[in-house]
């Protein structure tokens, strides 16, 4: 049975209110993308308490909402499948994974963590193959005893995605702990677990291939970096980046500094560059298609120079968004999280261009912001 | 552990079990059996010492900390004992007004 609801015409109509931030003005749109537009960006994005959305970023309009049966108050991680064509949804307070068909809102895959008497949780970390065919979920498993709780070894459980509402892990292996981001590899052979340090795990044995240190870092002159990585959006590029903070010590003087971090999921390569002695915080970061550019948002919005290392360009937000993207084309920037409204921006220049508000205002809170695309 | 007292019988236990080697290892809970995600005291200062830094306005941020038990000590418990504590409340800036304080279950 359908978990998933489209809304009618008449309430999609509704729903496509546009503010254009920069004026104020309010428009009323069809919601529908325009046709014959070739490899238009949609955006998919949650919102409390079960809402899916998928927004046409060209006519900042609500091309399709669902409501998602059992999400339980938020939509964390989004992950898009390789056909983009289903979105996988961290649901029910992150004991629930469901995929949602992108076309219908048809409810396609579940796998409830939980089971009685073990409480399993999995804290954002969630990552799908690039052949679509295995989802691997980081569970944080607690025997619920009758009068104790008693902490299970972590674990990743693999999961076909072609199991239906019934999904059960066909294979588990044990995991670190402090895990917070799964990162699958396009070789399809192996995948790489973000927490204090960076793991990479055989896909198929489980069996760990190697550990780079991110807490252990062993910079030169730098101190031990702290990291926040809940957004797992590596599109355009195939390559994740997230700011990193540390002290550079120097000449008898420690330098609170941002660094940027990149780690390319095809190479493997991870570097980290200083771009600035911190003076903004930001929360997350999304590299520009021809990867000249980092943008990383939080109550600020920034452009880094990923070439010569350096701050470009920073603006004041209306309030603090927690996550962002960038379009196809590399011209706008995509910010989203926190409230109810997704943020347009242009990439050179920083300016705001347009804001949509989402209908009945839900909070997307810490929802991953991500971009598909549609003829 | 040397600076600490035991005060009823079953702290004097664990002392006990210490001693003996009979206990496990202390896990973090990270895995959410009541609601400590981190370790976080609760609302932070930022990293210049000061509050202007932190997310902007403070509703912006409520329920992104709430959701994954950022704020154990400020928030209730969403992730396991009080699932509804937002339930009817989407939005923190329009909302928070009608979130209420909870109290232990008797």
């Amino acid at each position: 049975m359908p978990t998933a609801t489209r809304p009618t015409d008449a309430a999609r109509a509704r729903l496509a209110r546009i503010v254009l931030g920069a004026c104020g003005a309010v428009l009323l749109a069809s919601g529908a993308a325009q046709a014959g537009e070739a490899k238009a960006d949609l955006l998919v994005t949650g919102a409390k308490p079960d809402r899916l959305f998928l927004i046409d970023a060209a006519s900042r309009s609500v091309h399709a909402e669902y409501r998602v049966a059992g999400a339980a108050g938020q939509i964390f991680t989004i992950l898009i499948s390789p056909d983009e064509r289903t979105a996988y949804l961290l649901v029910d307070r992150m004991e629930r994974i469901v995929g949602v068909d992108l076309e219908t809102g048809r409810e396609t895959f579940r796998a409830d963590l939980s089971t009685p008497g073990e409480r399993v949780k999995d804290f954002f970390a969630m990552a799908l193959s690039p052949d679509g065919r295995e989802l691997v979920a980081y569970e944080l498993p607690t025997l619920l005893k009758p009068s104790e709780y008693l902490v299970e070894e972590p674990r990743f459980a693999v999961f076909r995605t072609d199991a239906g509402l019934a999904a059960k892990a066909v294979r588990s292996f044990r995991a670190p702990r402090r895990i917070a981001m799964l990162l699958a590899r396009p070789n399809g052979k192996s995948f790489y677990a973000i927490g204090f340090d960076l793991y990479e795990y055989d896909l198929r044995t489980g069996k760990l291939l190697g550990t780079r240190g991110i807490q252990q870092w062993n910079v030169p002159e730098h101190a031990q970096p702290d990291l926040l990585a809940f957004w797992p959006v590596t599109e355009p590029t195939g390559i994740f980046t997230s700011p990193v903070y540390t002290e550079v010590k120097q000449g008898g003087q420690s330098t609170p500094t941002t660094a940027l971090m990149s780690l390319d999921l095809k190479s493997g390569e991870l570097a980290y560059h200083d771009f600035e002695p911190l003076s903004a915080l930001i929360f997350s970061t999304v590299l520009s298609p021809d990867r000249k550019h980092a943008y990383g948002v939080y109550t600020t919005l920034s452009s880094i120079d990923v070439r010569n290392h350096r701050l470009e360009k920073r603006v004041p937000l209306d309030h603090t968004f927690y996550d962002v993207n960038v379009s196809s084309d590399g011209r706008e920037i995509y910010l989203g999280g926190t409230n109810c409204d997704v943020a347009f921006y242009d990439a050179a220049s920083l300016s705001k261009k347009a804001i949509l508000k989402l209908p009945g205002c839900g909070d997307q809170t810490l929802s991953t912001l991500r971009v598909i695309h549609r003829p | 552990m040397s600076n600490l007292k035991p005060t009823n019988r079953k702290a004097e236990l664990l002392l006990d079990a210490v001693a003996e080697g009979h206990v496990a290892e202390v896990l973090a809970m990270e895995n959410v059996a009541g609601c400590a995600t981190t370790f976080d005291p609760g609302w932070e200062v930022d990293p210049f010492g000061g509050v202007a830094s932190l997310c902007q306005p403070m509703e912006a941020d409520l329920y992104g900390c709430s959701d994954p038990c950022w704020w154990p000590a400020q928030v209730p418990d969403t992730m396991n004992t009080y699932p509804d504590w937002d339930a009817g409340k989407p939005s923190a800036p329009a909302d928070w007004r009608n979130l209420d304080s909870v109290f232990p279950k008797k």
